[in-house]
């Protein structure tokens, strides 16, 4: 038992990762503001962004361009890219899916003066 | 050249996306026949892809000329040639439609709508033709982000629809990246080829088991698959009228094919997780799906919920199909979906013509425009039995092998499944034909004949169904000799 606790905190990423991904997704069921559900999206979004730059990070080493063409490559002392590359395509598409979501969220204010999830379903009643 | 024309599919709609604001920037009523033309271009380049593709085999395209497990990779096999076929003619009917029944509200706003819908489109191209995981997911998330923007068009409750479809949507796509990067950890590699190759030795690992389900569930949101569909009956019922047959047919089903391409393609049909064999797994998830989504449907009044629900039981049926393990189901299961697409085009089609035409909303409307509505009420009855599932129509064989494929595997919960859900279809669609025929009120307002676009695409969906019934022998013997999973 102890020892899997122990085990739990040598990786503060992904125990993180497992804090944020839960806490937003208890923003998004629990609050009814439509906004406060857009800011526990975003904080789902980006705990699979903060994933993905943990299981590619690597002490001690760095960018994938070789210095030399005559040395072995280790690929001990090399980043992989990819996962990187991952996380650029993966922000701008969760930046994307915001902003459909705040001008969704805008015209939704401009049409029943409330962003209050309850108090639209009344007025759509 | 023809290596050429997957990429070719994905960028004609998507330039003409991106320069329609310039095009359009002095007429914008050019906006609706420019992708008029890209959509019927595509079209005839997507048949001319599957002939090369039966003719030759699949095509496999490398961007940059990468090779495989490195860059990305496209492949251009008979199930998505197919289905690429199915989607730049649907997409074509689609815009026809959009050209009669877009918002009024739109005015200047209407090169946005069409750049909107041909950006979706290629999006949907890129999922259907991709063999990278995380290129999917990007291709899913553009398509979704027009559908969200598509939805919100029509203002009022499509707004409160749309946000409830981007909250539901995005976390669907969140957990399908997270299973991608479970995988990726544990396999180093996004190719589903290179990734086939590597998962049979590591599926006792729990981080592959975790990134699966991620995936499966990410995907079941996407798809509407049943306890994940809350958001798409709303979203498809207060969608713009001249959306929603485009978001009906065509999103659901890119997202389930994106499904079948990781069962088939990156794990394979006999795999088994924990001691339960995954397609069990598919044909339960199916059988509920059809059973539960027909039964909601009947509890329906609008005439557009009803039929979203009905899309809702159809994916089941799909699943159910694709479960079996064995040729005959899953080219069962593949030609309904090719049914269920059309027929829930011509769905709503219906609904887009009731409602803008006669101003009918509900079962109860129905009943006034009865006898002056010739035009709907043929259509109706031949969706009806199609989607009921009596021959002649496409439905009638898609099931037929899909009970066929159950039958020889010995599932007969699956075909118990298939027959009830067809008994609720036939329930609600009583229902309706009940509303149309009853005429309790005599309707004083006389209508005019309904526009040409409108008898084009319920004229062409409705022989698309009887069609595909006719033909169902050569295009199921097709998709068995060139659209099935390795190893099936």
């Amino acid at each position: 038992m102890v020892d899997a606790i122990g085990s739990i905190f040598q990786r503060p990423n992904f125990l993180t990762f497992v804090i944020i991904f839960l806490w937003g997704f208890y923003i998004m069921v629990t609050r009814y503001n439509l906004v406060k559900k857009l800011i526990g999206m975003y904080l789902v979004q980006t705990s699979v962004i903060f994933f993905l730059v943990s299981i590619s990070a690597k002490r001690g080493a760095t960018v994938p361009v070789l210095l030399s063409t005559t040395e072995t490559v280790q690929a001990v002392n090399y980043v992989n890219p990819l996962p990187h590359v991952m996380t650029l395509t993966a922000i701008v598409v969760g930046v994307a899916t915001t902003g459909v979501g705040l001008a969704l969220c805008a015209a939704i204010y401009r049409k029943y003066g409330s962003l209050d999830e309850q108090e639209i379903l009344e007025k759509l009643e | 050249m023809s290596h050429q024309l997957p990429v070719i599919l994905f960028l004609l709609p998507l330039f003409a996306a991106i320069s329609m604001p310039v095009l359009c920037l002095k007429h914008r009523h050019w906006s609706h026949r420019i992708a008029l033309a890209i959509l019927a271009v595509m079209a005839l380049v997507s048949i001319v892809n599957l002939y090369n593709v039966i003719e030759h085999g699949e095509v496999r395209y490398m961007f940059s000329g990468w090779v495989a497990p490195l860059g990305i990779e496209w492949v251009a096999d008979g199930l998505s040639s197919i289905v690429l076929v199915l989607l730049s003619v649907l997409g074509f009917l689609g815009v026809v439609f959009a050209g009669t029944t877009s918002p009024k509200a739109l005015d200047g706003r209407i090169v946005h709508y069409y750049t909107l819908i041909l950006l979706l489109i290629s999006a949907m191209v890129g999922v259907v033709f991709t063999r990278d995981l995380f290129n999917l997911f990007v291709f899913l998330e553009v398509a979704a982000i027009a559908s969200y923007a598509l939805i919100g068009v029509a203002g009022g409750r499509a707004l409160f629809a749309a946000f409830r479809y981007l909250i539901l949507g995005t976390l669907g796509a969140s957990l399908y990246l997270l299973g991608v990067s479970y995988l990726y950890a544990v396999t180093g590699t996004l190719n589903m080829a290179d990734m086939a190759d590597k998962l049979p030795f590591l599926l006792s690992s729990k981080a592959v088991v975790g990134g699966l389900l991620f995936m499966f569930i990410g995907l079941g949101i996407k798809m509407a698959l049943v306890p994940f569909h809350a958001w798409m009956p709303d979203a498809y019922t207060y969608a713009p009228s001249s959306t929603s047959p485009i978001l009906a047919s065509l999103v659901t089903k890119v997202a389930l094919l994106a499904w079948v391409r990781i069962i088939f393609w990156v794990l394979s049909a006999s795999i088994a997780i924990y001691d339960i064999p995954i397609l069990l797994l598919v044909e339960i998830v199916g059988a509920l799906a059809a059973v539960i989504g027909a039964s909601l449907a009947l509890a329906q009044r609008n005439i557009k919920m009803i039929f979203a629900y009905g899309g809702v039981s159809h994916i089941g049926i799909i699943l159910i199909g694709i479960g079996q393990g064995n040729q005959t189901g899953f080219a069962g299961g593949i030609f309904y979906l090719l049914n269920d697409a059309v027929m829930q085009a011509a769905l709503f089609f219906l609904a887009g013509v009731a409602f803008c035409h006669y101003g009918v909303r509900t079962v109860e409307d129905m009943a006034r425009v009865g006898k002056q509505a010739p035009w709907l009420t043929v259509c109706l009855i031949i969706v009806g039995l199609g989607m009921i599932g009596l021959p002649p129509t496409g439905g009638f064989f898609g099931k037929w092998y899909i009970i066929l494929g159950a039958l020889d595997e010995g599932n007969y919960i699956s075909v118990a499944a298939v027959l009830l859900s067809t008994l609720l279809t036939l329930a609600y669609f009583v229902k309706l034909f009940e509303g149309i025929f009853r005429q309790t009120t005599r309707s004083e307002v006389k209508y005019s004949e309904i526009p040409f676009s409108f008898k084009l695409t319920l004229g062409v969906t409705s022989a698309a169904i009887l069609i595909l019934g006719l033909l169902s022998a050569p295009i199921v013997q097709l998709i068995l000799s060139h659209a099935l999973p390795p190893g099936l």
